[in-house]
């Protein structure tokens, strides 16, 4: 049990830094911290110029969104530099257990996502004047929590996509936008076309914003139980198919050695 | 570069011979304005290449060869158009030359496909069609035939050989020996960011002419033994070349004195296997004058 | 002559290499598109339906700023990767003129955006496409590509002296959206803010072209779009200028 837990966490965190290469403070706060500040704020000024929606409405949206972006691209990053820096070969050799493996992986990414998120909050409550009320911190926390892990399954499907498909940052880059189209980021989801917005409703994020929103207007956990279930239920199936994709890769690169060249 | 002088006329063929990293591209790229000299002063058809530096990219040429320096995602002709452009080709004369040049690098054919799918010796080929795209006056080529086939680069001297012809001024620069003594009018040997000996072929051999190589094989040897036969009279190198379990000496002296008595008798309990001795040839002369 | 004819060829080499990047397509129409998307479900909602074709000209500008940042920004460093840096150094022409017809065509690929934007406005939201100055419309978009393109060369020029450039792009991308005012007024914004607004070449040319579109003054903003431009040249020129003496004296212009 403890080796599971060593190659779970040690193992992650090593990966992590290497690979994740944003970690320098230089490229860590525009990237991770710069960029969502700015989002929150273009989304909410374009809001009040519309007069959409009211200033509550962006931030929240936007500041669980940032998350998504951090918890995606960098899971896709973890895993799919694996190949760019000829490691995956090392890594499938290896016997760790996969599941710990791949769930280290996540778990730095998760923690960095959750950091983002806060900061986005705070951007929210000191730039737009928006505070959801001391009371609410804990459970937006865990609501974001849980929105977190499945948008970090999310990413680990994608990033298991990016092992085999030629150009796997178009499908990161085009789901980052299709999401903030989709999971009721700065549209309510029920203005959208019926179709699409049972889309919506498959992927993650969506159901972690409506509770967020819900919880920020005053909402206990208790209340958005159900939908925090449905978001963390979303991720579960993510994670289960990006594990038995990577597993099934893993074997028919096995088979037909054509790991090395990706 | 540790300080390097030489001059080249009008019309020649010069070449800069000497092993990897003794600073023949350094040299070069300072001439062709890429790389400002720290002290010192270069001139190229009369233009210094720090303060006049325009005037002397108007006037030559430069091929640096490798993978990179091409624009992939483009055909052949398309980076040829666009080169041509770039250094000055006058409109009405560009698709002539471009024609003409893809002539004579022999990739007539082929030059609408994408550079990102060519080989080594094709992309070499384009390179050097650029580099003379613009009918430059002089024409500097760094390694022009490394890493390309027998054939090609038999193709590739002649080449060289026909812009002499054409009244261009050529700087070559190469590792390799019989290269420079085939097609240059003179070289300066280049090692350690230094000039070790210059002159013409035929005077570069003479410096070793009067003199012999032993060729000793050996089983093992060290530097107190070395020391040794370097100091038999009459030695003015020693090289060590490692082949497989053995080495063998190259042991370079002066004069017609057959020496390998007394070498044998300085290699007292080592294994000595075959030996011999010869005349020196350009190569010999090389080597003694890059490994000092 | 000879200036124009270098500047059409590079223009036109570029404009070839583009076309078969994927990820300039994704920048270029996905992503105006569905920034499009939810600006029109936004401006719908809060009844502003007058202005859904401030909101497609908005977003295409969006996208045209994105191009000129991320492709011309990257621009100096993608020579140096391809090898084809040294061969811009020692052409005979001045280094801002090699590299200005690339930024150009990056720039002008944007334009994709703005289309993309209008037909997709078109067809999926009812967006009227009636411009109330055709031609000063069409005088003021080239006239903007062209000042962005030259603003995009001294992007190129300025983030090849930092090492980090990349995240310095990233990070350039929201805030300029926000202080142009490319798709929603500056009167939202903070009175400080304004004097960055007038600074930056995408909000005048936002507004030349709305005001052409939608009605107003087109000539103060057009006007300032090309002074800024020209503005551009001459910063470039030097940053330019400090990075070719650097590379040459520091031997780094064949790194990658």
């Amino acid at each position: 049990m403890t080796r599971w837990l060593r190659v779970f966490l040690v193992g992650g965190v090593i990966s992590y830094r290497g690979l994740f290469n944003w970690i320098r403070p230089s490229i860590y706060i525009p990237t991770m911290l710069g960029s969502p500040l700015f989002q929150i704020i273009f989304f909410a000024k374009l809001g009040q110029y519309a007069k959409a929606q009211d200033t509550g409405f962006y931030v929240v949206g936007n500041a669980v969104q940032v998350c998504a972006m951090a918890s995606v691209y960098g899971m896709t990053m973890a895993i799919a530099n694996e190949r760019w820096f000829g490691t995956l070969g090392p890594l499938l050799a290896s016997p760790g257990n996969r599941a710990a493996v791949f769930l280290g992986r996540g778990l730095p990414v998760l923690a960095n996502g959750l950091v983002v998120s806060a900061f986005g909050f705070a951007v929210g409550a000191v730039v737009l004047g928006f505070h959801p009320g001391w009371a609410a911190v804990p459970s937006l926390a865990a609501v974001v929590v849980a929105t977190a892990c499945s948008c970090t399954a999310f990413g680990m499907l994608l990033g298991s996509i990016g092992l085999r498909a030629k150009d796997f940052w178009f499908a990161a880059n085009l789901s980052y936008f299709l999401m903030l189209l989709l999971c009721g980021v700065n549209i309510p989801i029920d203005q959208l076309p019926g179709w699409l917005s049972a889309i919506s409703r498959c992927l993650p994020l969506t159901h972690g914003i409506m509770a967020a929103r819900q919880v920020a207007a005053g909402a206990s956990l208790v209340d958005v139980g159900g939908l925090v279930w449905t978001e963390l239920s979303v991720g579960a199936c993510y994670g289960v198919g990006a594990y038995l994709l990577f597993r099934l890769l893993e074997r028919e690169s096995r088979r037909a050695a054509v790991l090395d060249s990706y | 570069m540790r300080g390097v002088s030489f001059a080249v006329e009008r019309g020649e063929l010069f070449g800069l011979l000497g092993p990897n990293g003794a600073g023949k591209t350094t040299t070069i790229k300072m001439l062709i304005t890429l790389l400002l000299p720290t002290s010192g002063q270069a001139r190229v058809l009369g233009h210094d290449v720090v303060s006049d530096a325009r005037e002397v990219r108007k006037r030559i040429g430069y091929v640096f060869g490798g993978d990179r320096g091409l624009y992939e995602r483009l055909s052949a002709l398309d980076n040829l158009r666009y080169f041509a452009e770039l250094y000055g080709v006058s409109g009405r004369d560009q698709r002539r030359r471009i024609d003409e040049v893809l002539e004579l690098v022999g990739l007539k054919g082929r030059e609408r496909e994408r550079v990102e799918g060519y080989s080594r010796g094709m992309r070499q080929r384009l390179h050097i069609a650029r580099g003379i795209l613009h009918d430059p006056e002089v024409v500097f080529l760094d390694e022009p035939t490394i890493g390309v086939d027998p054939v090609g680069a038999r193709e590739l001297r002649a080449l060289m050989a026909n812009l002499i012809a054409t009244g261009k001024t050529v700087l070559l620069t190469t590792h390799y020996m019989f290269e420079a003594d085939e097609l240059c009018d003179r070289i300066a040997v280049i090692a350690h960011g230094r000039i070790v000996g210059h002159g013409t072929p035929a005077e570069l051999k003479a410096g070793v002419a009067d003199g012999r190589v032993t060729e000793i094989e050996v089983f093992g040897i060290d530097d107190p033994v070395l020391d040794r036969l370097r100091a038999v009279e009459g030695v003015t190198a020693v090289v060590v070349e490692d082949r497989d379990q053995k080495q063998l000496l190259v042991v370079q002296s002066t004069g017609d004195r057959e020496l390998t008595h007394e070498l044998l008798g300085r290699l007292d309990g080592v294994s000595v296997g075959r030996v011999a001795s010869r005349e020196p040839t350009l190569e010999d002369a090389y080597v003694a004058l890059v490994t000092e | 002559m000879r200036t124009l004819r270098l500047i059409r060829a590079g223009f036109v080499a570029n404009l070839k290499m583009l076309g078969t990047s994927s990820f300039f397509l994704l920048t270029s129409t996905v992503q105006p598109v569905i920034f499009a998307t939810i600006a029109f479900y936004m401006f719908r909602t809060g009844g502003r339906s007058g202005t859904l074709l401030y909101a497609a000209l908005g977003a295409g500008m969006m996208g045209i700023w994105s191009t000129t940042l991320f492709a011309s920004g990257g621009m100096i460093q993608w020579q140096r990767w391809q090898g084809t840096l040294e061969l811009g150094v020692a052409a005979p022409a001045p280094l801002p003129l090699v590299y200005f017809p690339f930024s150009l065509a990056n720039t002008v690929t944007g334009a994709y955006a703005l289309a993309a934007t209008l037909v997709w406005g078109r067809i999926l939201f009812g967006v009227p496409l009636h411009l109330v100055h055709p031609w000063l419309f069409f005088l003021a978009l080239p006239a903007t590509l062209l000042s962005l393109g030259l603003f995009g060369l001294l992007l190129g020029s300025s983030f090849i002296l930092y090492r980090h450039a990349n995240a310095l792009a990233n990070l350039l991308e929201y805030p300029v959206w926000i202080a142009s005012g490319l798709i929603f007024s500056l009167s939202v914004l903070p009175g400080w803010s304004r004097p960055i607004s007038w600074i930056l070449p995408p909000t005048w040319g936002a507004r030349a072209l709305r005001d052409a579109a939608i009605g107003g003054a087109v000539w103060g903003p057009l006007g300032m779009t090309l002074l800024l431009g020209l503005a551009s040249i001459g910063a470039s020129a030097i940053s330019l200028g400090w990075f070719e003496r650097r590379a040459r004296r520091d031997a780094t212009l064949s790194l990658t």
